[in-house]
């Protein structure tokens, strides 16, 4: 197999789909290091982002890049919705509680999903889109817009954390909670922030998964696994970790192919997560251990 | 001339058990006042009282002609007290910077004024106000976490234990920068386990033991008396 045939057929689906594990992976991580918990209704809410998308497609009859916006804030609002309605009443209670409560959350979203849209797939386009070849390259549009994005969105946030007050006050609470109270930062507002982030950024992570393969009511929580592994490999609290850690699960599972039978796919950011943790736990970027 | 900050036979603990018991303490202006105690006194729990950490039930705390008793440590840190904790006192994964600016999270407006004062207090700090504060040594993260209190400009500093852990030598010197910044016009009030060099550099000192005051006077006085020098101070 030659080079070309490598890059073509694994390593640029593989970074498409790595770039769309970082969404989600973000989000993660920042709920991991400000809130402290595993939220499990990531993959989920994603799944609701991806099919609001596909509401706004087919009644407004615009493409999917218009109809994304729309999903990222109105996910944004219903993550701090689930927060004030659910979570918010948990925060003094141990952490596992929060945790197994997202699980819940998750099926209902998903119930939600599948009631409103079935359990059928759904594509935001019909019909086939062909590669452009550039230099023996083989790369659709949409994986560049994919990818152009998912810089995008993780750049406007890394200068939002690291240039605004209120982002320093979000990395000030991940870093020393307590500290942070008694400078006087108020919890509300951080948690509502990282709400907004951790929402709009899923429901992106899949619209695109939608775009670039087609959507289904359990596509967000297919995504669940790969997503944490990537927030855990790029070290918890990392967003530029969460990245880095998306591409290489994404890399690895598209390569995987190629001595694993297909069906083992998905195994790969199980082997993954399960490495690092015995091996290096606190991520390549030296995050939290939680 | 009232007391800048009066606790009068506060009460209290955490969760249902009392630790303190019927505690008293005065800081006037400008004065550095240090607690010194055997191990379990109720040293520390005596400042947190000071900042609405405890659950106080009863006797209350004065500061500047306010009753401060069960406020928060929000609305304490505002009306003018802030207070650096004995461990994790700074954002380690934040720059100096970004450490000072979080410590004047609330205030609003220029902060170059507050960033001056602190920086004149802390030259060491200003050249390396972009270096990550967890990666500084023992004796510089005390200074960013002072320095980060100091951001609101308060007119009590409380410090829990500051030279826990460090070198005779950052020890005097962070005694040196607490002279410095009470010269500025701000009263500390300290818990120290270093007892003799505390009471030796402080104006006034309490001696706790058992959650209750045992003794009180100048950094002098105390020094001198021989019962607390071989009850507290090790001879």
């Amino acid at each position: 197999m030659g080079i070309l045939e490598l890059l073509n057929f694994y390593v640029i689906p593989g970074i498409v789909l790595g770039s769309i594990y970082a969404l989600g992976a973000v989000g993660i991580t920042l709920v991991f290091a400000i809130l402290r918990y595993a939220h499990l209704a990531h993959g989920d809410l994603a799944t609701l982002g991806a099919f609001i998308a596909f509401a706004v497609v087919t009644a407004v009859g615009v493409s999917p890049y218009v109809a994304l916006p729309v999903a990222v804030v109105a996910t944004a609002f219903i993550a701090v919705g689930i927060d004030k309605v659910f979570y918010e009443h948990l925060r003094e209670r141990p952490k596992i509680i929060t945790v197994i409560a997202s699980l819940g959350i998750a099926l209902m979203v998903r119930a939600v999903v599948q009631v409103v849209w079935g359990v059928d797939s759904e594509s935001y386009v019909r019909g086939i889109s062909r590669p452009d070849v550039y230099f023996g390259l083989r790369i659709r549009d949409r994986e560049i817009f994919t990818v152009l994005a998912m810089l995008a969105f993780v750049g406007a946030l890394y200068v939002f954390l690291k240039q605004s007050k209120w982002g320093k006050a979000m990395r000030a609470m991940s870093d020393n909670p307590n500290l942070a109270l008694l400078s006087g930062i108020d919890n509300r507002v951080v948690v509502m922030l990282t709400w907004v982030i951790a929402g709009g950024l899923c429901a992106a992570a899949s619209v695109f998964l939608g775009i670039n393969t087609e959507l289904k009511s359990m596509m967000g929580w297919h995504m669940l696994l790969p997503m944490f592994a990537a927030a855990i490999l790029g070290g918890v609290g990392r967003v530029e970790g969460a990245v880095l850690g998306g591409l290489i699960v994404g890399v690895a599972e598209e390569l995987s192919v190629l001595v694993l039978p297909s069906e083992y796919k998905a195994a790969m950011a199980f082997v993954i997560l399960l490495i690092m943790l015995l091996v290096r736990p606190t991520g390549l970027l030296r995050g939290k251990v939680l | 001339m009232a007391a800048l900050l009066s606790m009068e036979n506060v009460t209290g603990g955490y969760g249902d058990a009392d630790i303190l018991h019927s505690v008293s303490m005065s800081v006037e202006d400008k004065e550095i006042v240090v607690i010194v105690g055997p191990n379990g006194a109720g040293k520390s729990t005596a400042m947190k009282a000071v900042f609405g950490l405890l659950n106080v039930r009863g006797g209350r705390t004065v500061f500047d002609g306010d009753d401060i008793t069960g406020w928060s440590p929000n609305r304490i840190v505002q009306r003018g007290i802030c207070y650096v904790p004995q461990v994790d006192n700074i954002f380690r994964e934040m720059s100096i910077h970004e450490n000072l600016e979080m410590g004047a999270f609330l205030k609003k407006g220029d902060l170059s004024a507050a960033y001056d004062r602190v920086y004149e207090l802390f030259p060491d700090l200003k050249e390396r106000r972009k270096t990550m504060a967890g990666s500084l040594s023992g004796g510089q993260r005390q200074m960013v976490a002072m320095g980060r209190a100091l951001m609101l400009d308060p007119k009590l500093l409380l410090l829990d234990e500051p030279t826990a852990g460090l070198s005779p030598k950052y020890m005097e010197q962070i005694f040196q920068i607490s002279r410095d910044v009470r010269d500025t016009g701000v009263a500390i009030l300290l818990v120290e386990q270093h007892a003799k060099q505390a009471l030796a550099f402080a104006d006034r000192g309490y001696v706790l033991a058992a959650g209750q005051n045992r003794h009180e006077g100048t950094g002098a006085d105390l020094l001198a008396d021989r019962e607390i020098a071989e009850m507290f101070l090790g001879g």
